[in-house]
């Protein structure tokens, strides 16, 4: 009785959606979440379905697959106008154009228990067995030696700043992380929270862009300002982005004027992020200025008009504390963003296998990067 | 004695839940998968384990705060008796202060007053 009234409960309540964002559906999968039924997981692990917005390459169905095994049961997959991979049996998945309806059954079918919690893709199994070189698993190189947890220990590195040889951890960022942009994976080294040297192994997916500036402004400025704590604020620039687009006019001053009160300006750290003269700080002042009804035609990002052959974003990062580094990927739209990680489609999957190669290897940081004309072609397709 | 008997009772109450959740069976406690136990890396894998080494960036300032901070719990006591001891309280802060700027000199090379 009193079960049976808690799992009425626990069905009723916001669904937590984590959502794996593939090519072009960024700005719906955005607009899905102002929806009071659902409540964003920025976790896998807080997450109770997994949502596959937008088709993914096929590359990144083993890192869907990872990200399905992490949830926690009961769990399931929608898959929004994407393409299920080939282990998935049965798969729900829904075309039109709002999920939440079917997000909402789902997640009330699983906590009733009408529906089966979706078992495993990937073996139950460490990646690598325990084992050192004494009897009893011990030694080895590294901190402590053997693979503890199936995992080799990180190696030293001399650190960024003052050369002391400590632990660098070398572990692939992305392509579903929810503080980068989607389809986005680097290899990043860290020394404690200060990155030492990134590697791009995938651009992010290609995103249709607004035509409209300011909405295409306020929808930057909604994924930026949750970076910075500001999530109510994040709230109000979707909203007033989905109003536009719908053609609703809208007062934009006064959310202009609440930004440039919140202090988000200030919390920005000065000259990071910087691309012909612009930094990130310079980049979201852009973004205001857009939003400014009263002088038309003032609002020019200049950074995705020039071609940026010179720009990567990978030398941006380096030496940027985590903190910063994500406020730099994020004061790009998705376009420039392609620009500053090139990467042609067939290298893009030779050099991940390299890169995850060599780091089996040796643990180190590969700050030389590629050859420069590697960098030299457009950007890829999805 | 009833004060005596009430932590008993607490202390075995807390024992036998300890023991309960310790010797229990495996379904009991959660258990994960390998692939659960993974990070969230956003879809990829770690190549090593997160145990590590890194440098605590906040060691040098702490050193200077406790030198200061512990001459300064010395200083208040010792102003009380200084007049009635005279020279050898004079002598005995010498020596503590001679130990502790050490530590400040240690620091001073390690670059602590360096603004960065």
């Amino acid at each position: 009785m009193a079960i049976a009234l808690l799992r009425r409960l626990a069905g009723a309540a916001p669904v937590p959606v984590f959502a794996a964002i593939g090519t072009g559906m960024r700005a719906a999968a955005d607009d899905l979440f102002l929806d009071r039924r659902l409540t964003r997981a920025n976790s896998i692990r807080h997450a109770r379905i997994l949502l596959v917005a937008g088709p993914v390459r096929e590359a990144d169905q083993d890192d869907i697959h990872r990200l399905h095994d992490q949830m926690l049961h009961p769990r399931a997959t929608l898959w929004w106008k994407a393409n299920a991979g080939p282990d998935f049996a049965e798969p729900t998945t829904w075309d039109e154009d709002d999920p939440v309806a079917a997000l909402e059954a789902i997640h009330r079918a699983l906590i009733d228990g009408t529906r089966d919690s979706e078992p495993d893709t990937l073996p139950n199994e460490p990646p690598n067995p325990w084992r050192g070189k004494g009897d009893y698993g011990q030694g080895g190189e590294g901190m402590m030696g053997g693979t503890p947890y199936g995992r080799p220990m990180a190696m030293t590195d001399d650190d960024l700043r003052d050369g002391l040889a400590l632990d660098a951890y070398t572990a692939p960022f992305g392509p579903f992380l929810p503080m980068l942009p989607p389809g986005l994976k680097l290899s990043v080294t860290l020394q404690g929270d200060v990155i030492q040297t990134a590697e791009l192994l995938r651009p992010p997916f290609p995103q249709a862009k607004s035509a409209d500036g300011t909405v295409h402004a306020l929808r930057a400025l909604a994924r930026f300002l949750p970076i910075l704590g500001l999530d109510a604020h994040a709230v109000r620039c979707l909203d007033a982005a989905r109003f536009l687009s719908a053609g609703t006019p809208i007062e934009l001053t006064k959310i202009r004027q609440l930004l440039r009160w919140s202090g988000a300006l200030a919390a920005i750290p000065p000259g990071i992020g910087v691309i012909e003269g612009a930094d990130v700080r310079i980049r979201v002042e852009r973004w205001l200025a857009a939003l400014d009804e009263s002088q038309p035609g003032t609002f020019e990002d200049s950074a995705t008009t020039s071609p940026l052959k010179s720009a990567r974003l990978v030398d941006l990062l380096r030496g940027r504390e985590w903190s910063e580094a994500i406020l730099i990927a994020n004061s790009f739209d998705t376009e420039t963003m392609i620009a500053l990680a090139p990467v042609e489609a067939e290298d893009a999957e030779a050099d991940d296998r390299d890169i995850e190669d060599e780091n089996r290897m040796d643990h180190e940081g590969h700050g030389a990067g590629h050859p420069p004309e590697a960098h030299a072609h457009g950007a890829p397709g999805a | 004695m009833q004060g005596l008997a009430g932590a008993l009772v607490i202390a075995l109450v807390a024992a036998s839940i300890a023991a309960m959740v310790r010797f229990a069976p495996s379904g009991f406690t959660a258990s994960l998968t390998e692939p659960q136990k993974t990070p969230f890396l956003g879809g990829g894998a770690p190549d090593t384990h997160a145990w590590q080494r890194y440098h605590v960036r906040y060691y040098p300032m702490t050193l200077l705060f406790i030198a200061f901070e512990m001459e300064m719990m010395f200083m208040y006591p010792w102003a009380v008796v200084f007049v009635e001891e005279g020279g050898k309280a004079m002598m005995e802060m010498g020596m503590f202060l001679a130990i502790l700027s050490v530590g400040i000199v240690y620091g001073w090379r390690e670059g602590i007053f360096r603004w960065q």
